[in-house]
């Protein structure tokens, strides 16, 4: 009998269609039980989600705004009408379709330059953060090619910055990779000492993805100003979340991304400066859309998105600010309380708070991640963790082999609430306490044996 | 265009109301919680205003976004996934054998 009530039960709570109805009203039309989605994932019965061979009880709480953040339901909105009835291209001059697409284009341009203190029109629409980064350093570099032959950028740079430099240097220009201090910020004596006569550009990225380390913008603006340097800077994470002004930073070339700020993905922005005029080759050729800088039909809706997503910023900038703030603080003492051997990579000073990248002493990275399935987190960089090799950003910092290999970077943001941070703790407590009562290592390690001491015996 | 009305107390209580009654529809339990948060937190910042076009500009603010909430509660629920986030499901174990009996949803 017991078990036809529970059975019944069961049946009752798993059915979403009457969970929802008990919460319905009249006014909300749309309340009929939807159809069920194709489901992307490999079965989905009783809730219970598997892919990959790994089962877990539900979608995951997600911790990886770094990576990408979901889309703000006031960008959706926005976004909305243009794909449905105001689907027009933006370049057609003729019909209304185009009108009411171009100005939805330009209000989006004046959003996302009201959030960086520029004029809208230097701000051209780019596919992403990446694109906007290739134009920036080979764009600028090739219209200069006859004077100007170096570049300066740093080791901790995103990879489609590092890549485009390497590029470069195939094409026969120099340049120098700055190292960082073990803090991850660039020194800005050796930034200084680095520019020599034909440096064309000078690219330091604002907010380090992979760390969270704020550089210190002003002031390397300030140097590449007085020696007459363009400097470009790649805020994709930076936008939105520290302020940002591109006359008091002296920023000649900055790239803005969507989706890090709650916007679409596949659109982004570059500014590129006109008071002094900083001339760039277009990389992307074709009709001349965007004053001929990046031809290509404008996304409207991705645009219009985007633009949504600044304004919204813009008003939550401090909101956001605190609460991100007091999460970390909450994540990063919860953690502590508990366990130590807990290293955080980067300065804590100057860092974003959504950030967080922990390093977790005598705990195997990739068996700590295995045991994470319920918390959505990263290790390494999502552009790179399809190899095994550690970070490069954590080897210029100078973090050791294996506790770069441990390190998980929490990414907390706007949607974030404080259970999920509770219980984010509880479960990488939980994992790491495990995976240290099997490690040998760290028994020796609680004996008092210093593990860098010891000689490994040839086998 | 029509200048915006002080609005009653009344009306700002009914709005507080509307705006945590749609947030309730949310399926998506990171966007219910954010909506009611906003909501509250917004409320409080602007409970000491006195300037009556600043109060007014508030409550329209308040009203349009409302709307937008409201649509979005609809294309949320159209669009929700059959499993629910781990942060909504109670698991229950059965006395101290460690055995999962039932997986229900909060």
């Amino acid at each position: 009998m017991a078990t036809a009530a529970a059975s019944r039960l069961l049946r009752r709570a798993l059915n979403p269609a009457v969970a929802r109805r008990r919460f319905s009203t009249a006014a909300v039309a749309a309340e009929t039980p939807p159809s069920p989605l194709p489901s992307a994932t490999g079965e989905e019965e009783a809730g219970m989600v598997s892919m990959k061979g790994v089962r877990i009880s539900g979608r995951p709480l997600y911790l990886d705004m770094q990576a990408t953040t979901p889309v703000d339901p006031r960008v959706l909105d926005a976004m909305l009408p243009f794909y449905l009835s105001r689907f027009g291209n933006p370049h057609s001059r003729t019909h209304l379709y185009g009108w009411e697409s171009e100005s939805a284009v330009e209000a989006a341009r004046a959003s996302v330059a009201a959030l960086v203190a520029a004029d809208p029109k230097e701000i051209f629409f780019t596919s992403g953060a990446t694109e906007s980064n290739n134009i920036s350093v080979k764009g600028l570099m090739r219209f200069h090619r006859a004077r100007k032959h170096h570049v300066i950028t740093t080791q901790t740079e995103h990879k489609c910055v590092l890549d485009s430099c390497r590029h470069l240097q195939q094409e026969g220009f120099e340049i120098t990779y700055l190292p960082v201090r073990p803090d991850g910020l660039v020194d800005l004596g050796h930034l200084a000492d680095a520019i020599r006569p034909d440096t064309g550009l000078v690219s330091v990225m604002a907010v380090n993805n992979e760390i969270g380390v704020v550089q210190p913008l002003e002031e390397i603006g300030r140097i590449c100003r007085e020696k007459g340097v363009v400097f470009h800077t790649d805020a994709a994470q930076a936008l939105g979340k520290i302020p940002i002004d591109v006359e008091k930073m002296g920023i000649g070339l900055m790239s803005l991304s969507g989706h890090k700020i709650y916007g679409p993905k596949g659109v982004g922005a570059l500014y590129v400066r006109r008071r002094p005029r900083v001339r760039i080759e277009p990389q992307m050729n074709g009709g001349g859309q965007e004053r001929g800088i990046r031809s290509g039909t404008v996304p409207t809706p991705l645009v219009v998105g985007m633009g949504a997503a600044c304004d919204i910023a813009m008003k939550e900038m401090n909101y956001d600010g605190r609460r991100i703030s007091a999460l970390q603080e909450r994540l990063l003492n919860g953690i502590r309380a508990k366990l130590d051997g807990v290293v955080v990579n980067g300065s804590m000073e100057h860092r974003y708070p959504g950030n967080l990248n922990l390093s977790f002493a005598y705990v195997e990275g990739e068996s700590l991640l295995m045991g994470l399935k319920e918390v959505a987190v990263s290790s390494g960089s999502a552009c790179t963790s399809a190899s095994l090799e550690p970070s490069y950003v954590l080897r210029a910092l100078g973090v050791d082999e294996d506790m770069a290999h441990t390190s998980i970077r929490f990414g907390i943001g706007r949607f974030t609430t404080e259970a999920e941070i509770d219980k984010a703790i509880e479960l990488t407590v939980g994992q790491v306490e495990k995976l240290r009562e099997m490690s040998p290592l760290y028994e020796m390690v609680k004996e008092g044996i210093d593990i860098k001491s010891i000689q490994w015996a040839q086998h | 265009m029509a200048v915006a009305s002080v609005p009653l107390r009344a009306e700002v209580l009914s709005l507080l109301r509307s705006l945590l009654k749609t947030a309730r529809k949310f399926g998506d339990y990171n966007i219910r919680e954010y909506a009611r948060r906003r909501a509250v937190d917004g409320f409080r910042e602007n409970k000491e205003l006195l300037d009556p076009s600043a109060i007014a500009a508030a409550f329209a603010e308040g009203t349009s976004q409302l709307e937008v909430a409201k649509r979005q509660a609809s294309v949320y629920t159209l669009y929700a996934p059959s499993a629910k986030s781990v942060m909504e499901i109670i698991i229950i174990h059965f006395g101290n054998t460690g055995r999962v009996v039932m997986i229900a949803t909060a």
